[in-house]
């Protein structure tokens, strides 16, 4: 089916399943099929914020004071933060926008990827700051074998769908063979794409950020590095909205409750799907090896690491029916959630060099019991 | 200032019972008990702290964005409506 920027039938939004039923016309935001993807949407709005926002100068004083190992972990992980905004700034657009078929859930899709543009833009904003040309740092990205071997993984899922996709769009259903290779197009093989690449996305918001987060609050944990720590918690943030996107309609398929076809290929396909969320946990620990081959830095090591990613992948997994694989029950390292926290995210510059601002805040709130021992 | 509201107990799977201030979350309460559990946005978007609802039924302080299922919760943004029994991880 040809894609149309508008398409002039009348449609009717309310019914339409989330992905491959009659393209989006009319953006209208007054009624929703999943009213989820509307308050997606509100939420990650009045999250905005510009990374310029965050004063990183002082960092640049605590990053030349760090260990070679150290600085090794810093840029490694920048690296591949860098790399997964990069896909995951362009990649939701190219391949859901033609395929989607509810306003709200295409607007929600722009938003995603827009706030991803933001987090690259701030790695560049941090990679400034610390060095006077960060070029060979971003070279390194399509150079780095460690950082090669997993963008490959990541960006599969979405370019079979996309590719699949195109030859639908161009050639609709059928065999078609291009440069020798024969493709079959089917609804059902489009479809099978989709599920195996939201479940490759959702596990990339699940976990892929999170060994590099890690690093960045143990840094800050020891007061070193606070200006990026304050930007990869605007980040985190965001990131956490995104995962509880592509659960929600990972849920919605596998429950049944948009198109019956989808519940069918989530059934079919269970088993690679959690194959793709294995393997991404075993990338990540593969990280977390390469990050720490000249050393550990005080209050992290590659252990603790690897449980803490095995702890954060059971959690995500039972979100989607995957259960708990790993024998992890407790968190390794739980000062992560202070900084996961949004109560604790501010921009206000003043604000970042004050890692403790909320602790001296004044509670307002007075009850009977804080006159028990009052008297007069 | 408000009426005294009523305190309802929340029991855990592994037999603790606590007394909920009324005030308080769920999540906020089984803190001041020095319970440990898994959190991180503290405002139901992120479903960090998404915990099994075995008994009982809770009020939402704010919507939840975060996917529950039919039998979960989210004790960062409940108030208990009555004695609750739930399952959390730590």
């Amino acid at each position: 089916m040809k894609y149309t920027t508008f398409n002039p039938k009348r449609t009717n939004p309310l019914v339409e399943p989330m992905f491959f039923g009659n393209p989006v016309n009319v953006a209208r935001y007054d009624q929703q099929k999943h009213p989820i993807f509307e308050k997606l949407i509100e939420k990650q709005i009045s999250f905005f914020w510009r990374p310029e926002e965050v004063d990183v100068s002082k960092d640049r004083v605590d990053f030349q004071s760090l260990s070679e190992s150290e600085k090794h972990i810093f840029i490694s992980n920048l690296k591949y933060q860098t790399l997964l905004d990069s896909v995951q700034g362009r990649s939701p657009n190219i391949a859901f926008l033609p395929i989607l078929s509810l306003p709200e859930l295409e607007t929600w899709t722009e938003t995603w990827s827009f706030f991803e543009t933001i987090h690259s833009r701030s790695y560049t904003h941090i990679l400034r700051n610390l060095f006077a040309d960060p070029s060979p740092i971003f070279d390194d990205i399509v150079a780095n074998e460690h950082i090669k071997k997993r963008a490959g993984d990541i960006s599969k899922y979405y370019d079979d769908l996309i590719f699949l996709t195109q030859l639908w769009q161009t050639q609709g259903e059928g065999v078609h063979t291009i440069d020798g290779v024969a493709y079959t197009v089917t609804m059902r093989e489009l479809k099978k794409k989709l599920f195996l690449c939201m479940n490759s996305v959702n596990a990339l918001e699940a976990i892929r950020f999170y060994v590099s987060f890690a690093c960045t609050f143990a840094f800050a944990e020891r007061e070193l590095m606070e200006g990026n720590s304050k930007i990869i918690r605007l980040i985190a943030r965001d990131e956490n909205l995104h995962l509880t996107s592509t659960q929600h309609i990972l849920n919605l398929w596998i429950k049944g409750k948009d198109d019956p076809e989808m519940a069918e290929i989530a059934e079919e396909l269970k088993d690679e799907a959690k194959a793709i969320f294995m393997l991404a946990v075993d990338q990540e620990k593969e990280w977390a090896s390469y990050l720490f081959e000249q050393g550990s830095m005080i209050g992290l090591n590659k252990d603790i690491l690897c449980q803490y990613v095995e702890y954060i992948a059971n959690h995500r997994m039972s979100a989607i029916g995957m259960g708990q694989p790993f024998d992890i029950s407790t968190n390794p390292l739980p000062w992560m959630n202070n900084y996961l926290n949004s109560d604790n995210v501010q921009v206000a510059p003043q604000e970042s060099e004050i890692s403790s601002y909320l602790v001296g805040q004044i509670d307002s709130e007075v009850n009977a019991d804080d006159f028990g021992d009052f008297d007069l | 200032m408000s009426e005294p509201q009523k305190q309802y107990v929340i029991t855990l799977s592994d037999h603790i019972s606590i007394q909920h201030d009324p005030k308080d979350t769920v999540l906020e309460s089984l803190e001041k008990q020095n319970i440990d559990i898994h959190y991180h946005c503290r405002e139901g978007f992120c479903g960090a702290c998404r915990s099994k609802l075995l008994e009982g039924e809770v009020d939402y302080t704010t919507d939840p964005l975060a996917f529950i299922d039919d039998d979960e919760f989210l004790p960062c943004c409940t108030k208990p409506v009555g004695d609750i029994k739930i399952k959390i991880e730590q």
